[in-house]
């Protein structure tokens, strides 16, 4: 199977959804000639044309807000916002609207949109260009929150969240989109709340998410070398959330560890941590379940700061040892 | 441009029948049977009757939180909207919505909102989704003098022209925000005139004159289903009740009440008719009586209709 | 009064009895005669009646509990009944072996539970408090000196116990006491480990948390084999003789009478029950391998009872032949047959293991070549058959030939049975072996 990039993935999802379905159509900033900040809609603007890829000024709450206009009266737009950080912006129509049409006229009407925003450090933009606020939509019922890790899970993702009736907050780790695998040349879907066992093993559970995925494996080929056998799991979904996977690899292992670059404080992981503390599993647990998440600091300009402000491939390994050989 | 027969007693219907339905909401919510608080929209039925009246059944509208006079003119069931307000299981939204939130979709009123200027940047995706659709359809997106001063109306603005939308954004200058006079910082000129400098058709009008309203919209709707693009009309007018039902109207005077009072749109309209001779007093009445007869049944049905089930608590947020 | 249930004695040899199954509950109803209680002794389980009709209450022993017989392990109240303060003392066990010599002064007074408990936790009886009879030291005063042994309780200042919720629901479902456990986990936290090692009343070391790999409970069958061949092979001097023995005749003897048994319609012999016949021939004429070390003396079997020797998959169980000298072989293969099947599924009663004078084992179909047995006390002598294979022998006048030859090792109580009393042995077997008809001489 050929190997593309994420990024390719998310404009191929696109791209095929648009051709099959005319009333698909984006908009956000940039997105036209430019191509997108990080260049996803490349392209686009060449085949589809100005009156299905909406360019606009800087708009955040008014282009967030059409689209949750176009999705009421029976449209399917994908909106972009440049950086999550400007998702602040935005979230009046997204929280107070998107979310809550359809409850509030009793079941009137649908918003089905999807907001595509890159989120994520390392890049060395700092303060303002390298947050991650899912846990922010999480929060929300109304919302969808979709973080997919791999080429391969974002096709696949974007385009069930195309088709979903509902409004979804689609996150793309910055850092991820140069990242290759192999991805289906057809149109294919996954279904939001369905994890992913990303690596099979039996001494330890790792949820991990979008540039957590790749790090978490990378410390279990390490971990594997002393003889530590990590499960890694990957939700893909932060809501609708698959907590059975989660808690039957927590019940094999009796360990886990929650990985995210968020700050941990009102971080997914602390939502994690309640559903997993809740469920069955917590008869299986050997140990505590440990959150290794972002430091409480914004995102520092400095390169070896930006570093150190999330959890890396060493941090996730010392980690999981403790955690493998009930040191904590 | 003249009126029919049929349409001015239709109109003067609608018009008798917003303040009945505000007055019995009033009354209810005062008994104890309402609950959460409302905002009245007595003494501004010209704008909205006359605004609505230049749409067929297919078009749009999307309101604001004081929007019961645009839910009626635009054709609800009166029963169901009682229902909502009463927070039943039958109302438009199941009970969940209430005043604030009312909507009645299929209507093709596509909700009143809790967040000032809330509804103006869906309105440009509306007009994005109508013109995709390319079936002459407009929307008539309403809002208030509050919102005239919001990042969202600015930000849609430039957007509405910019994809040239078939909506005829409507303000409603009824002279305060919430309690901020609107004259403090703006006029209904003014908000005009910042329409047309956005690149918007504008005009503002005397929002208690239901001719008047009706032919500055009339225009504004005939130019977006000829592909003319949005345009924005001001509707100068004046609400009789406080914001809510928590105002103690400190930031006006009872003066400045009965002045407006005394441009009792209802009023005017019906002279019109009378004078036009297109009804007679008689008439004028019955369609008076007709319009309170019509709340009081929805009253009744209101009080009779059933509670949403507390299990059923968690239904319709997602969509299948 | 309350009724006492005490952990019963169901085999001679029996010192203590393991609780498997509780089938009912504390505070339910019980009838008398009723089975209340499944234990285990040995290698079989047994059904234990409820002594009397009333509410169960007081249980004090657990499913993987190791209890000494005549220790009150739970009471039958009636109406209006207690619960008694102090439980009553077990009878007194019959002094093991290797206990201190008889006249030493300097003894403590104990109860053999307490005396038990106490050496199995490394306690100083002299060190604890006697509230017993007589000044005796008593199980509860062993028991609450162990309580009150620091057991690290990291921040439990208020004698919590920190566990793990994996241990915790382990503890529950074995029914085992926290408060007995030693943690291994961080400040002294009980992990799952730590109560899958834990024996109550066990001398041995808790092992290293392994990791990985499935943990099997040292309970029941595995536990008595582990102590039974322990003692036997540190108690008993071993020697082992082996012979090879050509099976020629012994096959066509062998399937003679299976064509025998085809005709008449009888189950097969097996290649096992022929060899008990000729073994419990040969064994009529070597008394000194049917016999028992007693106290004083040397007990010569008036009954030659085979033991067979079936492999399980939680371990090893013995079946008895019993006087397999005086039953035709049709018997003999009818019956090893039944026991066999029936120890596959479990279903072998007391009276299926008891009384071997002689046990065979048999490894031949797994191509194991030549072994070297444990004894199964109080018997003296075990053999072990190994496989049969054709080899090359010489035969007469320095010809070659290629003959099914089978290896079996005697191993002998040497205290009983001298070199040349086990070769005789040896040498007569090998005869029979080679030719059945001399079985009958």
């Amino acid at each position: 199977m050929r190997e593309i990039t994420y990024l390719e993935a998310v404009r191929e999802a696109m791209t095929q959804e648009m051709e099959r379905d005319s009333r698909v159509f984006l908009i956000g900033e940039d997105i036209g000639e430019y191509g997108g900040a990080f260049q996803v809609t490349y392209g686009m603007l060449e085949k589809f044309g100005p009156e299905r890829i909406l360019d606009t000024p800087i708009t955040e709450l008014a282009l967030t807000g059409a689209a949750v206009g176009a999705g009421l009266i029976g449209m399917r737009p994908i909106a972009e916002i440049m950086f999550m950080d400007f998702t602040t912006l935005a979230s009046e129509q997204l929280v107070n609207q998107a979310a809550k049409l359809r409850f509030m006229f009793g079941g009137q009407s649908t918003v089905p949109m999807v907001l595509r925003t890159p989120a994520g450090s390392g890049t060395g933009a700092a303060e303002h260009h390298s947050q991650s606020f899912e846990n922010w939509f999480v929060h929300v019922p109304g919302l969808k929150v979709v973080m997919p890790s791999t080429p391969y899970d974002a096709k696949g993702l974007l385009v069930s969240s195309i088709r979903d009736d509902n409004p979804v907050v689609f996150i793309e780790h910055k850092l991820l989109y140069k990242t290759k695998g192999e991805v289906p040349e057809e149109l294919y879907e996954i279904p939001l709340g369905k994890a992913d066992i990303k690596r099979e093993g039996k001494d330890l559970t790792i949820v991990a998410t979008a540039i957590m995925v790749q790090k978490s494996l990378e410390a279990a080929e390490e971990l594997a070398q002393e003889g530590i056998d990590v499960e890694v799991v990957d939700p893909r979904s932060l809501r609708p959330l698959d907590t059975e996977t989660i808690i039957t690899s927590i019940k094999k292992t009796g360990k886990v560890l929650i990985v995210h670059e968020a700050v941990k404080t009102g971080g997914f992981g602390g939502e994690l941590a309640g559903v997993i503390a809740e469920s069955e599993a917590f008869g299986y647990l050997e140990a505590p379940i440990i959150r290794l998440a972002g430091r409480e600091v914004p995102i520092p300009y400095n390169r070896n700061l930006e570093r150190a402000a999330v959890p890396q491939v060493e941090d996730i390994v010392e980690k999981a040892r403790q955690l493998a050989t009930l040191k904590v | 441009m003249g009126l029919k027969k049929e349409q001015a007693a239709d109109y003067l219907l609608q018009m008798y029948q917003i303040r009945a339905f505000e007055e019995q909401a009033e009354k209810s919510y005062m008994a104890g049977k309402i609950h959460g608080t409302m905002h009245l929209s007595i003494g501004q039925e010209a704008s909205a009757v006359g605004a609505i009246s230049t749409l067929n059944e297919s078009d749009y509208i999307i309101g604001h939180h004081r929007g019961h006079g645009l839910t009626i003119a635009k054709g609800a069931d009166l029963d169901l909207m009682m229902a909502e307000f009463y927070g039943k299981e039958n109302g438009y939204c199941r009970g969940r919505g209430g005043s604030m939130h009312i909507a009645d979709v299929k209507g093709g009123n596509l909700g009143a909102n809790g967040v000032v200027g809330g509804g103006i940047p869906m309105a440009v995706g509306i007009g994005i989704g109508l013109k995709m659709e390319a079936e002459n359809k407009v929307l008539l997106a309403f809002f208030g003098d509050g919102a005239a001063s919001t990042g969202a109306f600015h930000e849609s603005m430039i957007l509405a022209v910019l994809f040239q939308v078939p909506v005829v954004f409507i303000c409603e200058n009824n002279q305060y925000a919430m309690s901020f006079a609107a004259e403090d910082w703006t006029t209904s000129q003014k908000i005009a005139a910042h329409g047309e400098l956005y690149g918007l058709a504008s005009t503002s009008t005397d929002g208690n004159d239901l001719i008047k309203v009706r032919d500055a919209v009339g225009e504004a709707v005939d130019l977006a289903r000829k592909g003319g693009g949005p345009s924005l009309v001001v509707n100068d007018t004046y609400r009789w009740r406080g914001h809510s039902k928590s105002d103690r109207n400190r930031y006006r005077t009872n003066e400045e009440i009965q002045e407006w009072k005394d441009k009792d749109p209802i009023r005017r309209f019906q002279k019109y008719c009378l004078d036009e001779k297109l009804l007679t007093k008689k008439e004028a009445e019955e369609i008076k009586e007709q319009a309170y007869a019509d709340i009081e049944a929805a009253r009744v049905f209101a009080e009779s209709s059933p509670e949403p089930k507390v299990e059923t608590l968690e239904e319709g947020v997602y969509a299948p | 009064m309350a009724t006492e249930m005490i952990m019963p004695k169901v085999d001679m040899d029996q010192e203590t009895g393991t609780v498997v199954e509780w089938l009912k509950t504390e505070g339910q109803q019980v009838k008398e005669g009723e089975t209340i209680l499944v234990i285990e002794t040995d290698k079989i389980a047994i059904d234990v009646e409820s002594p009397g009709t009333g509410t169960l209450a007081g249980i004090s022993a657990h499913p993987g509990d190791v209890i000494p017989i005549g220790t009150v392990i739970a009471y039958i109240l009636e109406e209006g009944e207690e619960l008694p303060e102090a439980p009553a003392e077990p009878p007194p066990l019959p002094e093991p072996v290797e206990e201190q010599a008889p006249g030493v002064k300097d003894e403590v007074s104990a109860t053999p539970v307490a005396r038990k408990m106490a050496a199995s936790h490394d306690l100083d009886l002299s060190a604890l408090t006697p509230t017993g009879k007589g000044g005796k030291v008593t199980k509860e005063d062993v028991q609450s000196a162990l309580d009150s042994r620091k057991k690290p309780q990291p921040d439990g200042k208020d004698g919590k116990v920190v566990a793990s919720p994996a241990a915790r629901r382990k503890a529950r479902l074995k029914g085992v006491d926290l408060r007995q456990v030693r943690g291994t986990g961080p400040g002294g936290r009980i992990q799952a480990i730590d109560i899958e090692n834990f024996q109550p009343s066990s001398g041995l070391p808790a092992p290293s948390p392994a990791r990985g790999g499935e943990k099997v409970p040292m309970v029941g069958m595995r536990r008595t084999i582990a102590e039974r061949l322990t003692e036997s092979y540190q108690s008993i001097p071993h020697i082992q003789f082996t012979a090879s023995a050509d099976m020629t005749n012994f096959n066509q003897a062998r399937q003679d009478y299976n064509d025998l048994a085809e005709l008449r319609g009888d189950g097969k012999v097996s290649v096992t029950a022929l060899m008990i016949k000729i073994v419990a021939m040969t064994l009529a004429e070597h008394p000194w391998l049917n016999s028992s070390l007693l106290e004083e003396e040397i007990l010569l079997h008036e009954e030659i009872n085979i033991g067979l020797a079936v492999a399980l998959e939680e371990g090893l169980i013995v079946p008895v032949i019993n006087q397999a000298n005086q039953k035709g072989i049709r018997k003999i293969a009818e019956e090893s047959t039944d026991l066999i099947t029936r120890a596959r599924e479990g279903a072998l009663t007391n009276p299926d293991v008891k009384g071997a004078t002689f046990t065979i084992s048999n490894l031949g179909p797994f191509g194991v070549e030549q072994f070297n047995a444990i004894i199964n006390p109080p018997e003296v002598g075990i053999l072990a058959i190994g496989a049969t294979r054709p080899e090359v022998v010489p035969v007469e006048k320095d010809a070659i030939a290629i003959r099914p030859i089978m290896r079996f090792t005697l191993s002998a109580d040497h205290r009983v049975v001298d070199g040349a009393v086990a070769a005789r042995f040896i040498a007569d077997l090998k005869a029979k072996l080679e030719n059945p008809i001399f079985m009958n001489y």
